[in-house]
C-alpha cells in the first residue's frame, strides 16, 4: 500500500527537481538575443512617426506654402468677374471632301451583256464633314452672388516680454500738464507653477493619429478626371480651401459599415451599369472614385482612378458605362446610414465584366 | 503566462489596425450588370430652312432606325419627351430628359439650298450632363439624305460604343426568283438595311459568292454563263465585267480579294482535284498555294494579310485550317464534332465565322483563330455564308426555310447571338458580302 505512495513520491520529486534544477545541467546556457535599445522621449518618437509617411500616397498632393500675412489689411475687391467672351473657333474640317469621280473614260455597261436592264450606278454625291464650333449662343456662365468681404482688422501686435507687467498707455486727449510718453504693453514670460518634466507627463499608449492606408494595388496610369454635373464645384472648392489650409479630413469613426450596407450599395450601381457584352469595353475593368454627400448623391466627379485591358477607346466606353450606372442610380441619394457617413463619404468602386464577358 | 499575454496583446493590436486600415475609402466591386438597350432620344432635327423639315423627320427616322436596329439601343418616343427641341444653338435641359430615362440624346439640325443638304448634329451624355465628343457637320446633295443620316448614326453609334459603326456601307449578294427547281439568280447591291436596291447583272445565268475589294468598288463573284464556273470581277460604278481566270479545262471559283486589293485568292479545281491558289487581280499565272488529294476551298485573308483561314476535307471531313498567306503547312483549327464551312476572318481580327452542320442542323458561329472558345450563335434547317459588318460586330448570312416553298433570305446577328433579326429584301436573296464603309 505505502509503495505506492513512496513510487509516486520519488517520482513526483524527481519530475520538479527536474523542472527547477534540470536546466542547470546543460554545459552551455541557451543562447539568447541581445538588441540594443536606446531610450527616448516621447518628442522624439513623435517627430519620427510624424516623419513615418507611406511613400505611396493616395492623392500626389504638394503641399501649399504657407501664406505670408502681411500686417496691413488685404485690399479685396468685390468686383464681380467679367463675363468671358467666347471666340468662334474656325471650322476644321475633318474629312476632305471626296472628289467626283472621273468617268469620263467609263463607257456607258455594254447592254447585250447584260439583258436585265442593269442600271449604271449614280457616282456618289459630294460630301464633307466639318467640325461645327462651339456654341456661341451658348448659355453664358451667369456671374455668381459673391459677398463682399470686410477688410480683416490687423491682429493686436505681440505683447513685448519684460519682467515686469505693464499696461500700455496712451496719450490722453485732454489736455494736461504732465506729458507721459506713449509705452507699450509689456508681461513677464510665460512660466508654469512647477516643473514638469517628460517623465512625470502622461504618455499616450495609442498613436494620436493613424498612417494612410496604403494605396490597392495596381497602376494608375492614366487618371483622367470626368465632370458630371456641376453639383461638384462646391465640395471641390471646400477641398482646395481645406487642402491649402492643411486641413486633414476628419478621420472616420465608429463602427465600419457592414457586409449588408456594402452590398446595398453594390446592387444599387449593379442595377444600372449597362454592359455591352459584344464590345471591346467588356474586356476592360476600370476603378472610379468619387465622394458622396450626406444624403448619399454624388457631390464630386466621377474620376477614372485605373483601368485594366483594352485601347483608349475602350476604356473610355467603359468608364462612360461606369459613370453613367453611378449617376443614373443615385436617384434622391444612395441608402447608407448616416451616422457612418466617414465611412462612404469617399466611395471607390471596381467595374470588372470577366464573368459577362462572351467566352 | 507572460508570453500568453504578450500574444494576446499582439491580436488586439493586429485586430486594432485591420479596424484602422478599413478607414479608407468604401471599396465595391461589381462583377454583374445588365445586359439591356441604352435607352436614347432623337427629336426630329430641326429644319433651318425652308422645304427641310420633310427631310429633318426622314433623316431622324433613318438614325433612329440604324441605332435601335443594334439591338443595343433603345428610342424614347417622340411623345414621351418633355422638352421640344426647337432650336439647334438652344442649351440642352439636362433634367427632362433625365426624367425620361433618356441616357444619351441626340440634337440635329437640317438646311436645304437648291439641291444641296446641310445636316449638323451633337450627341449629349444626359446623366453626366454633358456633349460626347464635337458637333459634326456633313454636306451633300438631297439625293444622298439617306447616306448622310447613316454618318450620322455611325458617328453616334462610335461615340457611345467606343467602336466604328457599320450603317454607311452596302451589301452585294445573289437576288432570287422563282422556285426551287428553277431559281433565277442575279447579284444585287442594296444599302445596309435593303434600301436603294439595284441589280448588277441578268438572270441568264447562274451567279454565286460574290465579294467586295477592300476600297467597294469591285465585286467578284462566280458566274456559269461559259457553262463552268468561273471568276469574274466586276466594276460596280460601270457594271463592266471581266473573267478573271480563264484557263481551258479547269474551274475556278470561292474568290476573295486579298486585304491591299492588288490580288485574289480562289479555288481552282485542275484534273479533278480543288486546292487554292493566289493571282494578282491584273490578270497572270496563278500561284498555288495548298497541294493536296483533298478539296480545299473558301479562302479568306486575315485583315493583316499575313494568313488565310480555309476548309479542306483532307481529315476526311470538311474541317477548318489555317495557313502562312504564302502557302505553307495547314494547321487544323476546328475540332468539334460537324462539318465546319465558309470561314471568313472578322475586320477586328479576333474572330473567325464559320457555317456548321451537326446532326442535321446548321449553324453560323464565331471561334478564335486558334479555334478556341467555339460559340454558335444561329440554329435551323440550312444557314449559311457568313459575311462580317466592316467593324466586325455584327455578321449576315443567308438562312433557307424547308420544303419545296421554301426560300432564301438574309439575316444577321450581333456577335454576342442576340438581336436575330430578318433583313428587308424584296424576293429571295443568298450569299451576302458586306462592304467596306463608304
Amino acid at each position: 500500500m505505502h509503495i505506492g505512495h513512496y513510487i509516486s513520491g520519488v517520482a513526483h520529486a524527481g519530475v520538479i527537481g527536474w523542472a527547477l534544477w534540470g536546466g542547470s545541467f546543460r554545459d552551455d546556457p541557451p543562447p539568447f538575443e541581445v538588441s540594443g535599445v536606446s531610450v527616448v522621449t516621447t518628442e522624439e518618437f513623435e517627430r519620427a512617426l510624424a516623419a513615418e509617411v507611406s511613400p505611396s500616397t493616395a492623392t500626389e498632393v504638394e503641399v501649399p506654402v504657407a501664406p505670408t500675412l502681411s500686417d496691413d489689411a488685404p485690399d479685396l475687391s468685390s468686383e464681380v468677374d467679367d463675363t468671358p467672351e467666347l471666340q468662334t473657333p474656325d471650322s476644321a474640317s475633318v474629312e476632305e471632301p471626296d472628289s467626283q469621280p472621273d468617268l469620263s473614260d467609263i463607257t456607258a455597261p455594254q447592254p447585250a451583256e447584260v439583258t436585265d436592264s442593269a442600271p449604271t450606278l449614280s457616282p456618289p454625291g459630294e460630301e464633307m464633314a466639318v467640325l461645327i464650333p462651339r456654341d456661341t449662343t451658348r448659355p453664358m456662365v451667369r456671374p455668381s452672388d459673391r459677398v463682399a468681404p470686410e477688410p480683416v482688422a490687423p491682429p493686436p501686435p505681440d505683447t513685448k516680454i519684460d519682467d515686469v507687467l505693464k499696461e500700455a498707455t496712451k496719450p490722453d486727449d485732454t489736455p494736461s500738464d504732465n506729458i507721459e510718453e506713449p509705452e507699450e504693453a509689456t508681461a513677464p514670460e510665460e512660466a508654469a507653477a512647477e516643473i514638469v518634466t517628460e517623465a512625470k507627463e502622461q504618455v499616450a499608449l495609442a498613436p494620436k493619429a493613424s498612417l494612410r492606408p496604403v494605396l490597392r494595388p495596381g497602376s494608375r496610369p492614366t487618371a483622367r478626371p470626368q465632370t458630371n454635373s456641376g453639383s461638384s464645384a462646391s465640395s471641390s472648392t471646400d477641398a482646395a480651401v481645406a487642402a491649402a489650409l492643411g486641413e486633414e479630413p476628419a478621420a472616420p469613426s465608429g463602427p465600419p459599415l457592414t457586409q449588408g450596407e456594402k452590398d446595398s450599395m453594390r446592387v444599387a450601381v449593379q442595377n444600372c451599369w449597362v454592359v455591352d457584352v459584344g464590345g471591346q469595353s467588356s474586356n476592360v475593368t476600370v476603378t472610379v472614385r468619387f465622394n458622396l454627400d450626406r444624403e448619399g448623391k454624388v457631390s464630386s466627379a466621377v474620376e477614372l482612378l485605373s483601368s485594366e485591358g483594352g485601347d483608349e477607346r475602350a476604356v473610355d466606353t467603359a468608364f462612360q458605362s461606369a459613370r453613367r450606372a453611378i449617376l443614373r442610380c443615385q436617384k434622391g441619394g444612395y441608402k447608407l446610414p448616416i451616422e457612418k457617413y466617414d465611412h462612404w463619404r469617399e466611395v471607390e468602386i471596381t467595374f470588372n465584366p470577366e464573368k459577362m464577358r462572351l467566352k | 503566462m507572460m508570453r500568453l499575454l504578450a500574444s494576446l496583446l499582439m491580436g488586439l493590436m493586429v485586430l486594432g489596425s485591420m479596424a484602422m486600415a478599413q478607414s479608407g475609402p468604401l471599396r465595391i466591386e461589381i462583377t454583374d450588370g445588365v445586359v439591356e438597350p441604352l435607352p436614347y432620344a432623337v427629336p426630329d432635327f430641326v429644319a433651318e430652312s425652308t422645304g427641310a423639315s420633310q427631310l429633318a423627320g426622314d433623316l431622324s427616322r433613318v438614325i433612329a432606325e440604324d441605332l435601335s436596329g443594334t439591338g443595343l439601343f433603345r428610342e424614347i418616343p417622340e411623345k414621351a419627351h418633355i422638352s421640344k427641341i426647337t432650336n439647334f444653338s438652344s442649351p440642352v435641359q439636362f433634367a427632362d430628359w433625365k426624367a425620361i430615362n433618356a441616357q444619351a440624346l441626340i440634337t440635329g439640325a437640317v438646311s436645304v439650298s437648291g439641291n444641296n443638304l446641310e445636316v449638323k448634329f451633337r450627341v449629349y451624355d444626359v446623366f453626366a450632363g454633358q456633349e460626347l465628343g464635337n458637333g459634326l457637320r456633313f454636306k451633300g446633295t438631297t439625293d444622298g439624305w439617306r447616306r448622310m443620316a447613316h454618318k450620322v448614326a455611325d458617328a453616334v453609334y462610335s461615340r457611345i460604343t467606343g467602336e466604328g459603326g457599320y450603317f454607311d456601307s452596302r451589301v452585294v449578294f445573289v437576288s432570287e426568283t422563282g422556285p426551287k427547281n428553277d431559281r433565277r439568280k442575279r447579284l444585287a447591291i442594296m444599302d445596309y438595311d435593303g434600301a436603294n436596291l439595284q441589280y448588277l447583272t441578268d438572270s441568264n445565268a447562274i451567279v454565286l459568292a460574290p465579294r467586295f475589294s477592300p476600297t467597294g468598288d469591285k465585286v467578284l463573284y462566280t458566274s456559269y454563263e461559259t457553262g463552268f464556273p468561273r471568276v469574274f470581277v466586276l466594276d460596280v460604278g460601270s457594271v463592266r465585267k471581266n473573267v478573271l481566270q480563264d484557263q481551258e479545262g479547269t474551274m475556278s471559283f470561292a474568290p476573295r480579294f486579298a486585304p491591299d486589293g492588288k490580288s485574289v485568292v480562289m479555288s481552282i479545281t485542275q484534273n479533278g482535284n480543288t486546292d487554292i491558289f493566289s493571282m494578282p487581280i491584273n490578270g497572270g499565272n496563278p500561284r498555288r498555294l495548298t497541294s493536296s488529294p483533298a478539296i480545299d476551298t473558301a479562302p479568306s485573308y486575315s485583315p493583316d494579310g499575313k494568313q488565310i483561314v480555309f476548309e479542306s476535307d483532307r481529315s476526311g471531313n470538311q474541317q477548318l485550317y489555317v495557313m502562312p498567306a504564302g502557302g505553307g503547312e495547314p494547321k487544323r483549327i476546328s475540332f468539334g464534332q460537324g462539318r465546319y464551312g465558309t470561314p471568313v476572318w472578322s475586320p477586328r481580327g479576333d474572330l473567325i465565322a464559320f457555317t456548321k452542320q451537326n446532326k442535321g442542323r446548321f449553324h453560323i458561329g464565331v471561334m478564335r483563330t486558334d479555334g478556341s472558345e467555339e460559340r454558335l450563335l444561329t440554329a435551323s434547317f440550312l444557314d449559311e455564308g457568313p459575311t462580317w459588318a466592316p467593324n466586325g460586330r455584327v455578321i449576315m448570312f443567308t438562312r433557307e426555310t424547308q420544303g419545296a416553298d421554301g426560300s432564301a433570305a438574309l439575316y444577321s446577328v450581333d456577335v454576342s447571338g442576340r438581336n436575330l433579326k430578318k433583313v428587308k429584301v424584296q424576293g429571295g436573296a443568298s450569299d451576302p458580302a458586306w462592304s467596306p464603309l463608304q
